[in-house]
């Protein structure tokens, strides 16, 4: 990796306050990090499209209103006591247990009603605005790819060079995605099996100015491409390991992360991987009309679930958790009313699913408002701003500059707590001091989780209401050295915000959180 | 249109059946150029004659091998009527693969693909249908798209592809509406408000829904009819009137019973949003991916006019754009990437290579190319969605969606696949036939005139010397040119004898081989 490029992204500055505070010696921290590359440029994105507009309603499930939703869609809603709680008033599919075990291992962040204005319901323009992040028609550029062109100039024609010997995205299956689409080239690499690329006949070309020369100078640095990149990856596959057992060798979704995650540890810098899920189309035999629990839409959520769950699992056992984060996405979600062939019609929004260790926010926004009179066509209205969604995984994960970001967003940005559940981590042991103490979910309800890391010590734990108000004592104890996760119940408490006080001999630490 | 009336030599005459067709010989190509582009042009617009597709496979339990299974019903026998099934769409897989490799110099089948694309349709259910449907098309292709539109509007595999068939008074589903605005006719614009796309409206898509309504198929896969049906029931229609957008002046259309759709589809015709949407797609197909502001103005324009005063004709429209100074343009020559089955056949039919072995043999090396159309990213009977294929909508990138390193790498193999002798299906080697390709050249003793010619067939443009010297050196091993000569007059005087013609077929084998991979033949 480039250290200039990682000193211009801002990673040092974010930094400093936690330094200073620990009394480490900026010299110290400096060698460690460029020693040891856990720096934001390590970090890697999972993107899982859905493809054909995923029924949000039929994957995340407004408990509150399930007396609403049997109104809408009595012919396809499956039985009130067969969804998984996540908390009291959000439930996910039956078939979805692998992503409810994440949500309960804080591993799991559901973002409600994510869309854009003015929603367009046709596949193709809303998968391109998707895309490109962006609601221009003009905009022919994908969101990841118009921030890849601004930090690696001259692609296609400079790369792969030394200091970037690998694919910047790799697209799983024999499609790139036009969520990578630069000015000049895609910076995805299509790859179906990371262990077989063949060697290619390389070709030298003159562009004589015209399309054509265009056309034959493309396919010529792409082979050029496939031979040098073929061999990064598989070289990196064969070294790579992978340990869980959960991964279904029939799911093609779980066959495809299993393969990420066998080119992320065999030391691919690779940063976005996509995977493309199609069948989310249902605009009829959504579900099966015998157990409205089964179905395409619930195959195709189970495949999900159950893959995103093993990889997660490796990723523990691999020791990549900290590293890697996905999101899935869908054009549209499905309107509110069921139609009369068991499925759903094209709709609005939907709600975004982000996974991975360091995610730092349990369920992100309220649950849509379901009528209780069916209104025709109606979809569920938009209040997250996909693009903002977008904009602060590039924050939060790339550590990208602000000013960066909003150069590559038309919009006025408004920025989302996502992915801060993991510090810029210098090494495991450095983390483990740095790391900011975490309420999940948060905001709350029932019960919540207090994560934070104890440096062996004797630490008490105090709940402070917002006017300083010491209201009791939730924790007193030694802790050995390492990550910890205390449950507490707070449904007595009334709505609004409170304080975790972490005090002990050598620290005393503030995390708030918000009572619903 | 300006008319083109430039010279016309090889080179243009190759552009234009380069475009046209899948695959011209060398003496195709000499062939239009003696008789001229009008006389050429009038040959690609007759249609041809094309026979029906056989059984040839064993799980095949109704028709006898060699019958054809497109008027035969089913077996009763779930697990029969599967297999079935199965055997149909193989045999019609092999079958579409097959006409494309034995395409007569129409632009049959350059159109039906058009279509194939157009209205994206994924096979589904019942071969018969689905052959049914490619007829159809085929029925069509040169002729009047607003009763092709309407025609497929109530097919069979449309009805069962996008929801029209249970699409009903009782439960309306918008699926079809929605894409015969924005995929098949007026085409979406900028979106102006919610719902609102330029071209039509979310209450012109709930409208529609309403009245197509009323359709069911019938006969999918049955054991006692012999066709699948489209049939409509009126107690399934809507029969209120239905008012459109603004878009459409606000025009209702009347409770009209089972022939509102085309009432419908006349008035989506009377905007000309749908003819100038269409020829837009034509120009993407024949001419350039890229519409600039001067072809809109000069090109699309003259398009979208003459299909208007044609009333949707669409072979005056291709007519002047063949016949035009912009199609023969060197600025667009070699602008398209050849699609999988474009760049297939161009391997074959450039040397007149086909299958013809006994049914068996004949119908699995044509299935095998269909799946190899298939693995390089253009799966015939199954388009990526209802749009079609990316490479003919996706900006910016178009025709290079081909192409990528899973793609290239497939490709590749093919390549190695079709020059060699290794591809035996029961004892048959299918391969290029490339002495009969040497044959057809000019002068196939001279290894420079060999060259030149292979060029003047395989690439849109000609290519640097230093590349032409490339290939001649592996053309004679390295040797002079007159071993060349040497070596084939030697042939030429026993031309079945495998001493004299092997080395030869060798030497052009791997001549191809190093052409077919070089960037220059994957465009066109």
């Amino acid at each position: 990796m480039k250290r200039r490029s990682f000193l211009k992204n801002g990673a040092l500055a974010s930094l400093s306050l936690p330094f200073v505070q620990n009394g480490f010696s900026m010299q110290a921290i400096a060698k460690q990090l460029f020693d040891v590359p856990k720096s934001a440029e390590d970090k890697v994105l999972i993107l899982i499209r859905m493809n054909g507009g995923n029924d949000g309603l039929n994957m995340v499930f407004p408990r509150d209103q399930y007396a609403e939703m049997l109104v809408q869609r009595s012919n396809i809603l499956v039985p009130e006591s067969a969804i998984l709680p996540l908390t009291l008033e959000v439930g996910l599919h039956p078939k979805m247990t692998g992503l409810q075990t994440l949500f309960s291992e804080g591993k799991l962040s559901v973002i409600q009603n994510v869309g854009y204005p003015e929603p367009n319901r046709s596949h193709f323009r809303s998968m391109d605005i998707w895309s490109t992040g962006a609601l221009d028609i003009n905009q022919t550029s994908g969101w990841l790819g118009r921030y890849f062109d601004g930090a690696y100039p001259n692609f296609p024609d400079a790369y792969p060079n030394v200091d970037f010997p690998d694919p910047f995205a790799i697209s799983m299956g024999s499609e790139v995605s036009s969520t990578c689409q630069g000015l000049m080239g895609n910076f995805s690499h299509a790859v179906s099996d990371p262990f077989n690329n063949s060697n290619l006949l390389l070709t030298s070309v003159t562009n004589d100015g015209t399309y054509y020369g265009g056309q034959i100078e493309y396919i010529s640095t792409l082979i050029n491409q496939t031979n040098e990149y073929g061999q990064q990856i598989t070289s990196a596959a064969s070294a790579g390991n992978t340990l869980s057992n959960l991964y279904d060798p029939l799911n093609p979704i779980a066959v495809q992360l299993k393969y990420i995650a066998q080119m992320i540890s065999g030391g691919l810098q690779t940063k976005v991987y996509i995977i493309n899920v199609g069948g989310f189309d249902t605009h009829d035999a959504q579900v099966d009309q015998n157990d409205v629990k089964e179905g395409v839409h619930a195959n195709l959520l189970k495949r999900i679930s159950d893959a995103v769950r093993a990889f997660q699992h490796d990723l523990q056992l691999l020791g990549l958790e900290q590293r890697v984060a996905g999101i899935t996405f869908s054009e549209f979600g499905r309107q509110i009313a069921s139609n009369g062939s068991l499925g759903t019609d094209h709709g609005d929004a939907a709600p975004l699913l982000l996974f991975g260790a360091c995610i730092s926010s349990g369920i992100v926004g309220a649950n849509p408002q379901i009528p209780n009179q069916v209104n025709n066509q109606a979809g569920v209205p938009m209040v997250i701003d996909f693009r903002d969604i977008y904009a602060s995984i590039l924050k939060d994960w790339f550590e990208v500059d602000l000013q960066v970001i909003q150069g590559l967003f038309e919009q006025n940005i408004t920025y989302y707590d996502l992915l801060q559940g993991c510090t810029n981590s210098i090494s495991e042991n450095d983390a483990a001091q740095l790391q900011k103490p975490l309420v999940f979910p948060n905001p709350s309800l029932g019960q919540h989780q207090l994560k934070f890391f104890s440096n062996n010590e004797y630490l008490e734990i105090f709940l402070i209401d917002q006017n300083g108000k010491v209201l009791q004592k939730s924790f007193e104890g030694q802790l050995n050295a390492g990550p910890h996760h205390l449950t507490f119940e707070i449904q007595y408490l009334n709505a609004g915000r409170y304080h975790y006080l972490l005090k002990s001999a050598t620290r005393q630490e503030l995390v708030s959180f918000q009572k619903l | 249109m300006t008319p083109y009336t430039g010279p016309w030599t090889s080179a243009q005459a190759a552009h234009l059946l380069r475009r046209c067709t899948f695959g011209a010989t060398f003496t195709d190509i000499q062939a239009a150029v003696q008789n001229g582009l009008n006389t050429t042009l009038s040959t690609l617009f007759t249609s041809s004659i094309i026979d029906q597709p056989l059984a040839f496979d064993p799980a095949e339990q109704i028709v006898a091998q060699g019958q054809t299974w497109i008027n035969a019903v089913y077996p009763t026998d779930n697990a029969a009527n599967q297999q079935t099934e199965g055997a149909r769409m193989k045999s019609l897989g092999a079958w579409i693969a097959k006409n494309l490799n034995q395409e007569s110099l129409s632009l049959n089948e350059k159109m039906l693909f058009f279509w194939q694309n157009h209205f994206g349709v994924t096979a589904s259910g019942d071969a018969r249908a689905m052959y049914q449907y490619l007829n159809l098309l085929r029925q069509h292709a040169l002729g009047n798209v607003k009763q092709l539109v309407k025609d497929v509007s109530i097919d069979p595999c449309m009805l069962v592809f996008l929801n029209g068939s249970t699409n009903s008074v009782f439960s309306p589903n918008e699926n079809y509406a929605r894409e015969l605005l924005e995929l098949f006719t007026v085409g979406k614009g900028v979106q102006l408000a919610a719902g609102d796309y330029s071209t039509f409206t979310e209450q012109d898509v709930a409208a529609g829904a309403k009245i197509f309504t009323g359709y069911v198929v019938q006969g999918v896969r049955s054991a006692t009819q012999t066709q699948v049906t489209s049939q409509y029931l009126p107690l399934l229609h809507d029969n209120t009137n239905k008012t459109l957008s603004y878009h459409f002046a606000n025009q209702t259309i009347s409770a009209g019973g089972a022939t509102e759709y085309a009432t419908y589809i006349d008035v989506i015709f009377n905007q000309a949003d749908t003819a100038s949407y269409i020829c837009r797609k034509l120009y993407r197909y024949f001419v350039n991916a890229e519409i600039t502001t001067w072809v809109e103005q000069n090109i699309i324009s003259d398009m979208t006019q003459t299909f208007i005063s044609s009333n949707f004709d669409i072979a005056p429209v291709l007519n002047e754009l063949l016949s035009s100074a912009h199609f023969y343009d060197l600025s667009v020559r070699g602008a398209i990437i050849r699609s999988p089955f474009e760049t297939l056949c161009a391997m074959l039919n450039t040397s007149s290579t086909s299958a013809n072995f006994d049914l068996q043999s004949t119908y699995q090396i044509y299935l095998s190319m269909y799946g190899l159309a298939d693995q390089m990213g253009q799966g015939y009977l199954a388009p990526p969605s209802v749009a079609g294929w990316t490479a003919y909508y996706q900006a910016p990138a178009f025709y290079r969606l081909w192409i990528n390193s899973t793609y290239i790498k497939k490709r590749f193999d093919v390549v190695n696949i079709l020059t060699s002798n290794n591809y035996n299906v029961n004892g048959n080697i299918f391969k290029i036939k490339v002495l009969d390709f040497l044959n057809g050249l000019s002068m196939p003793s001279s290894a420079p005139q060999v060259v030149d010619d292979l060029c003047v067939v395989l690439f849109p443009k000609d290519i640097p010397v230093a590349d032409k010297l490339a290939i001649k050196a592996v053309l004679t091993g390295g040797l002079p040119d007159f071993e060349w000569t040497l070596q084939y007059n030697e042939y030429l005087n026993a031309p079945t004898n495998p001493i004299f013609y092997a080395p030869v077929e060798l030497r052009m084998q791997a001549v191809l081989n190093i052409m077919f991979k070089m960037p220059q033949f994957h465009v066109c």
